[in-house]
This record gives C-alpha cells, structure tokens and sequence, in this order.
C-alpha cells in the first residue's frame, strides 16, 4: 500500500493464476452524504462518471474496456461509490488512463446528464415500481428504521429529485467528493507491485490534491420503541414481510457476533430461520438477509446499519404466524445460544464464502479499496477467516439477547392489493 | 392523436447520429500491451467402469474445490402430463437420502461449506457445490449420496409443491419471467423445448413416485459426468471419486433420447402480454440462433457482441446511451443441446414502446444490411476472448462451464479452441451468420405491459397483433 503526494492511496495484490487483473477505485462518497433535495443524486453522478472527458469523450470508456477484452461497472452505496473493471492484464495501462483522466475532470454537458437521468429513471422504473415488492426492505424499511436524513432517505431518488438536478448539482459534488485523497485504488491480479506504483505514479501524480471532504454525519438518536407499519403492493401476488434491527458499530466489540448471528440465521438451507419458518412451521416461501444486507457485507459499512431479514409467506398465512415463528427462532437463539457445533459450521460456511469472494480478482480489489476506504489498513480482509474462528457461543447468545429485541426492531409488512385497486396504476 | 403520428414519423427514421459514430481515440491514450496467453485449464479425463465421465482440474492456491455433477435429460425429457417437473426435482433432491434427512443434508453440507444448487435446463439436471479443500471429500459423500440415493420423502415432496405453486403466483408477477414462457412456446410450439417452467397443474399433479421415477431413469453413471476443479491432487481426487461413485450401476432401461430440431418457423408478429398498472413494456424479440457445435457458432457471437452484447454495441449506444428509452437493454445468445436462440430485450417507459422496437427492429436489420467496421470487429473479438477468461476466474465457474460443455456433446478442449476461432472470425463470417440469424423479419415479438398502451403504441407497425399462447 502507498500513498502518492495528492493523497491517492494504492493498494495491490498479487495473483498469477491467470493473466488478468481486477481494479477498484472506491471514493469516500455515498448515499449518507447526498444533499437534502437531491435523493438518489450519488448514484445518478455515478452515472455520469460513464459519459466521458474533455480528453475522452463518450463512448471511449466502453470502446477502451470491452476493446481491450474487459468489463467495467460502478457501485453506489451508503459508505462509497466504486467504480471496477476486469480485463486481460494486456489492457492494464489504457485501463489506468482511463481512470486518471476521469480522477482529473468530467465532459460536463448537460445533454449527457438529460440522457442519464432518463436511464437512471428506467433502472428505478425496472428494479422499484415495475417490480413486485420493489425492494421495499432495503429501501422503505431504513427509511422506518432511521430518523435522520443521511440514513433514512430513499437512496435510489424521488423522482422529483432527480429531475432537479442541474449541472451545477454535478460540477459542485464532483469538486467536493470526486478528490485523489478521497479515493483508493485497489489492483488485483497478474501484477508486479513496484511495476504498479510506477504505473500508478505515472498516471495519476499529476491530478492536483483538493480538500478532502467531510465524513457524514450519520449518528441516530436511540431506538425506544419497536415501529410496524404495512404497505400495499400492486403487483405482487403473494405477501412480504421486513424486519430490520440496528446493529452496533462495526468497530464495536459486538460487531463479528453479529455478523455470526446475520448468517446463522439467514445462511442457506441450513439457517436457522429457514428451518424454523419455511421447513418446521411451515410459514414462509423463503427467508433472505443479514447484517448490512442486500447493498453490502456484514463487514462493509461505516456507518448505521440493519439486520435485516426478507420472508416472503404463501397468502394464506398471517403476518402473526410469521411473526411467532420468527420470535420463536430469535428467543431460542438468545436463551440457548448455538451449539458448538452449530457455530463451527457455520464459521466454516462464513470462511468458506470469505474465500470465493476474494478468488476473484475485482472482487478482491473491492473488499482491499473499501477496508483502506474506512479504516486505511487492508488488515482485516485478510485477518477476517482467523478472527471469526474466534467469536464465541457465549458472544452469539450475548448479542442475540441484546439486540435482537422487539424494541431495536422495525418492520413492514407488505401485502398485494386487492384487485381492484390494481387497476388503478394503469398509465402512470 | 399526437403519439400516433410521433410512432409514424419515427418508424422511418434512422438512429440519431452520436450512436452510430465511430468512436476516435484520445491521442495520449496508451495502447494495449502485449497479450499474454490465456491458458485453458488442463482437464483430466477418466471414465470409470460403469461409464461415469469424469473431469478433473487441479488447481492449487485458493483453498477451495468445486464439484458439478451433471445428467442428461432435463426439462425436455419430463412426461408431457408433467411439465417442469424437473424443477421439482431439483427442489427436492437434497430433502432426503436412505441414510439422512433434509436438514442432516443441509448441515452437513454448511459443514463443509458450501450451498448445493440444483439447476434444471432443457436437457440435463446440474448439482453444483463450492466447498473448502479441507473438507471436500466429505462433500463429495453427500454429493453421492444425493445422486445415488435420494428417496423424495412424500412429506417433503407436499411441502414443495405447495410452495412452488406459490413461487409460481410470484414468478408470473414479473414480465421477463411470462415474456420468456411466451418466446418459448412461441419459438418452439409442440416441442418439448417450449417448457420453460411448472404450471399450477403439473405441480398440483405431481408426485413423489413421478420424481423417483425420472430419478431412477436418470440419474445414473452411464449418462453423468462428474467435475471437480481445485486445489487437489488429481489421483487422490480420482480415488475418492472412485470410492464413493465406483460400485454404481446403471439400469438396463434406455436412456433419455434426443430432443431432437424442432421444426417451427415462427410468426413475425406481435404477441401482447396484458400486464394491469405496468409502468413500463417488456419488449423481447426472439429467433433461432446457430448450435454451440455448429460452424458459425463464433461469428454469430461475434455479430451479437456487436449488436447488443456490450455496453459499447449498437443497440446499447442507440436506446441507452443516445435515446434514454432504457436502463438494462442486452442481446444474448443461448443454447440448448438442439438449438440455439437470439434474444433481444429492453424494458421500456410505456411512452417509448413504439420507438423502441422501431430502433431494435432497425439494429437488427442494420447487422443484415451494414458490415461492421474494423473497430467494432476487433472490439467484440476481443471482448469475447478477454471475457472468457474473465468468467473463468472463479473454481466454481470452470467447473460449471465444463459440464455444460459435456451437456453439449463437446470436450474440455472446446474452451480454448473457442478463444481461437473467434479471434479468426472476419468481417465477412459476421455478415454471413447475420444474414441467416438476424433479420427482423424472423423474430417473434413479445410485449409485456399495460394492454392499451402495448396495443395502441404497436399497431402502427402493421404486424399481426396476438394473444401472447
């Protein structure tokens, strides 16, 4: 890892089992940090990092990548925005190029910003309001669970928000966030480490060092009270349930128990939950979630974050039955804590996960650029296997009492719409 | 009034400009470097005694090992009374064994640390599981046991269907899943290949004693293949391969028969999927494409990767980039054992339905009419040798390709020859194989979205206007 005078950080690592590599260039900027008005404005800017240079304009990203035999695509979320590529190693410098020149400035045109605005309009039209649940439990459960803006406000962007965007909106937030001390670089692949810092050197010493910006401010007055509420969907044909629980810091003493207890209770066929509500009491169609799920790792966010869990139930069942089975699970978690050997399973399951991810080179260079994003050390990407070997079943039982309690806890209960007032979203 | 003569006034109307120009270079923009081979992996291949094929790559470094364990005879080969009961089958699988019960099953393979997924195509059933090293030979048992011994408790078998018939409701919520059942039908008519998913009847009718029947028929070693890729020794792997697969018998019943061409030529019209309260129209577009074994296989990736297969293709650039009319609009190739397909696909704001399929109809008849230019060639070879090496990069996605090649009727060898013949393809073999694969005149047109809005925005087009079957 170095750090260049502008205040770039460089990670590499090295890995010969194929002649390609991986890169990510996280920036210190996501949805916490987007100004009141302009909901969803990180990912739409994310957008526009695509639309070219004065030096390269559009198109010369995709034709320089693809051309090269490669793949790029970029990340919004609440702590970074990241932006990879993966390509033979033949395409390594024109990659870097690319990025530096994108690091140095951008083609500021308001027509490129009216066409990504119409596309980031479609993506939300594709993923939210044309798609039954419409990620309702990663969007409108943090927006229940939280008070704050940074935390609470629908990241993907009201409408209304993003069609008031203005160029000056991207020029401003660019100069602010879009900075070298901001950003970490992370390359992962067929690589010779000096040989990369020269690279590295040579493309991007020249970009001028700009203030760095200010962290969120993302703290949440306590949670005292549980809060439920219910929604109505109109394309979905069967009943959705989201139980989000805040969760301590990552840095706290609780977080890796935590992190077990996400995947003990949400991790394959074996979990806990899904024995409990779709195999023993037969409640549920499936169970999905975690810590920091779906929009990251357990061990990937700087900031508050959920428990959430996802349990899509079959029409006839009630949100009660749901709900009892559920508690059931949790209070058997908190009042027995897991056998030995259910932990060791499941640590080994956890492991095994930790490996494949990082088998990948780009994947690798993602979880390398966000450690050094939060924490400048990439210590704990690779000490992550050893320490949650070392989690506890009195840890697990601990946390479990702790935070799984109805009081830390939001949850929304989605069910289709009666049929008649389906007919009312015709022609929107 | 107005809308209409907009579609009338567009249907005419070449791409704007920005999409079709050719994309210059910076100046100061450093070239490729040298290319570095990209080496195929180096399978070992044994068949053991009762005909199971296996496939070993040895791949030290990361500590992992995958395993895919595929079949022949997937969702063409299910009891025409029984459509999609393959999917059922991988449903239940790994809900029961002589010896162990579903969560047994499922502990002991988190023990090892991996997820079994049971994915049914057209024509085999595919096991795949991801596990650490340390612990891969006890994978291995429970992998065997699943292929060998797997009892379908009926109680199990009652509460997966229930809750298919459930996820079933749900899948038909959303407009790619009812779009792709159409294409199929559409495409494929009478043939078994039509079957892309369990109707509320079939899985209603279906049970235990059919899935261990199918199971009986198919899962045995004289039509299975075994991969693992890993860090491992390749004989130690073969002996306890050997060990747990080795004593297996295959029955003496025929096995599953080939599917054999399907014979449709299908409609160049417009089938309307009525979709209440839809923001947006599902357009997909479907023809025949060319065999994974045929001559012109590559070309027409290469044409694909050209028209809509990569973030800088012509369809991209043109509804993307240029119009806005999408978010995720893609081309895509697929293959089954006894045909091939060409996909086109963008979901679309309901007011740009019609110039949306004018623009896709017109990329596709550009690829017939318009010989791509020496950028776009050497652009899509190299993405599509680069990408397969990309894809490859991970133990679980080698093995999983290497059974699908089997499925194929092609040897390992085929991922490297592949690289090689596309990097050959010229500009004259792009324009043969999208003279024969990609005329708009031979593609079926799905439309998914609010009725009026489909109907009304497509009717101009002056093709039939059909109930989607």
């Amino acid at each position: 890892m170095k750090k260049l005078s502008n205040g770039l950080t460089v990670v590499v690592s090295e890995d010969h089992s194929a002649p390609t590599f991986g890169i990510c260039v996280s920036y210190g900027i996501g949805f916490r940090l987007e100004p009141e008005g302009r909901t969803g404005f990180a990912h739409l800017f994310e957008h526009l990092m695509f639309e070219g240079t004065p030096n390269a304009p559009k198109g010369v990203l995709d034709r320089v990548i693809e051309g090269g035999g490669g793949t790029n695509n970029g990340d919004t979320r609440y702590d970074y925005t990241e932006y990879i590529e993966t390509a033979p190693i033949s395409a390594l410098d024109p990659v870097l190029w690319i990025e530096a020149d994108r690091m140095k400035t951008l083609d500021f045109s308001t027509k490129n910003l009216d066409n990504q605005r119409s596309v980031v309009e479609e993506e939300v039209r594709v993923n939210v309001i044309n798609q039954p649940f419409g990620l309702f439990f990663a969007i409108d459960l943090p927006g229940k669970a939280y008070n704050t803006y940074p935390n609470a406000h629908n990241f993907y962007g009201d409408f209304n928000d993003l069609d008031a965007a203005k160029i000056e909106d991207v020029k401003a937030f660019y100069e602010k966030y879009y900075t070298p001390g901001n950003a970490v670089i992370a390359i992962v692949g067929d690589v010779n480490p000096d040989d990369i810092y020269s690279k590295v050197e040579k493309y991007f010493a020249t970009i001028p060092p700009r203030p760095t910006p200010p962290k969120p401010k993302a703290e949440e007055p306590v949670q005292k009270t549980e809060r439920r509420s219910s929604e109505s969907d109109k394309l979905s044909k069967v009943p959705g349930l989201a139980i989000g629980y805040r969760m301590p810091p990552r840095h706290s003493s609780d977080a890796l128990a935590g992190a077990v207890v996400g995947e003990l209770l949400h991790n394959g066929q074996a979990s806990r939950l899904y024995q409990a509500l779709v195999k023993g009491k037969q409640v549920a169609l499936s169970v999905d979630g975690g810590v920091n799920w779906p929009l990251g790792t357990p061990f990937e966010f700087a900031g508050p974050t959920l428990m959430t869990s996802f349990i899509v139930y079959p029409p006839n069942v009630s949100e009660d039955q749901v709900l009892g089975a559920y508690d059931a699970a949790l209070k058997d978690l908190a009042e027995n804590g897991p056998s030995q050997q259910d932990l060791d399973r499941i640590v080994t399951k956890m492991r095994s996960d930790i490996y494949g991810n990082l088998e990948i080179p780009i994947n690798r260079a993602s979880a390398l650029s966000h450690a050094v994003l939060f924490d400048d050390s990439f210590d704990s990407v690779y000490q992550l296997p050893e320490e949650l070997s070392k989690v506890t079943v009195a840890q697990v039982k601990a946390f479990a009492a702790k935070y799984l309690v109805s009081t830390n806890r939001t949850i929304i209960n989605r069910v289709p719409a009666p049929a008649g007032e389906k007919e009312k979203g015709a022609g929107q | 009034m107005k809308t209409l003569a907009m579609v009338c006034a567009l249907l005419f109307v070449a791409a704007q400009s920005w999409a079709q120009k050719e994309v210059q270079l910076p100046k100061d923009l450093p070239s490729y470097g040298p290319e570095r081979p990209l080496s195929a992996p180096s399978v070992k291949i044994a068949k053991l005694d009762n005909g199971l094929t296996v496939w070993l790559v040895s791949e030290p470094g990361f500590p992992k090992v995958s395993f895919s364990f595929a079949v022949r005879g997937g969702l063409a080969a299910d009891p025409s009374d029984r459509p999609g009961l393959s999917q059922l089958l991988g449903n239940t699988i790994d809900q029961g064994t002589k010896t162990l019960n579903a969560e047994q099953i499922a502990q002991q393979l988190q023990a090892a640390g991996g997820d079994l997924s049971a994915n049914p195509g057209k024509d085999s059933i595919l096991l795949s599981i991801s596990v650490l090293s340390a612990r891969q030979n006890d994978a291995l048992t429970v992998l065997s046991d699943l292929t060998r011994n797997a009892i379908f408790p009926d109680a199990e078998v009652i509460l997966a269907k229930r809750n298919a018939a459930d996820q079933l409701r749900q899948q038909e919520s959303q407009p790619s899943f009812v779009a792709g059942r159409a294409m199929a039908k559409i495409l494929f008519g009478d043939h078994p290949y039509h079957v892309t998913s369990a109707t509320q009847g079939s899985i209603s009718a279906s049970t235990p004693d059919d899935l261990r029947k199918i199971y009986a028929e198919r899962f045995r070693p004289d039509q299975a293949l075994l991969v693992a890729v890993g860090d491992f020794e390749s004989d130690k792997m073969l002996d306890a391969v050997k060990s747990r697969f080795g004593e297996w018998k295959s029955p003496s019943t025929s096995p599953v028969s080939d599917p054999g061409a399907p014979s449709v030529t299908p409609q160049h019209a417009i089938y309307v999927i009525p979709r209440p309260g839809s923001v947006q129209t599902t357009l997909e577009l479907g023809a025949f494409g060319p065999l994974r074994n045929a001559e012109d296989y590559e070309a027409a990736r290469v044409a694909t990767a050209i028209y809509g297969g990569t973030f800088g293709s012509r369809l991209v650039r043109n509804i993307r980039e240029d119009k806005g009319y999408t978010y995720s609009p893609f081309a895509v190739m697929r293959n089954y054992q006894a045909a091939g397909m060409l996909i086109s696909q963008a979901d679309v704001r309901n007011a740009v339905t019609a110039p949306s399929l004018n623009e896709i109809l017109y990329e596709l008849n550009r690829m017939v009419t318009t010989s791509p230019t020496t950028d776009e060639l050497d652009t899509a070879k190299r993405f599509l040798v680069g990408i397969e090496a990309i894809q490859l990069q991970a133990r679980s996605a080698v093995s999983d390709e290497l059974a699908r090649l089997w499925v194929s009727g092609l040897q390992p060898d085929a991922i490297g020859t592949y690289g090689r013949k596309v990097a050959a393809i010229t500009s004259q073999d792009v324009d043969t194989a999208a003279k024969k694969y990609f005329p708009a005149a031979k593609t079926a047109i799905v439309a998914v979205g609010e009725e009026k809005v489909v109907r009304d925005a497509l009717a101009p087009f002056g093709l039939p206007l059909n109930t989607a079957p």
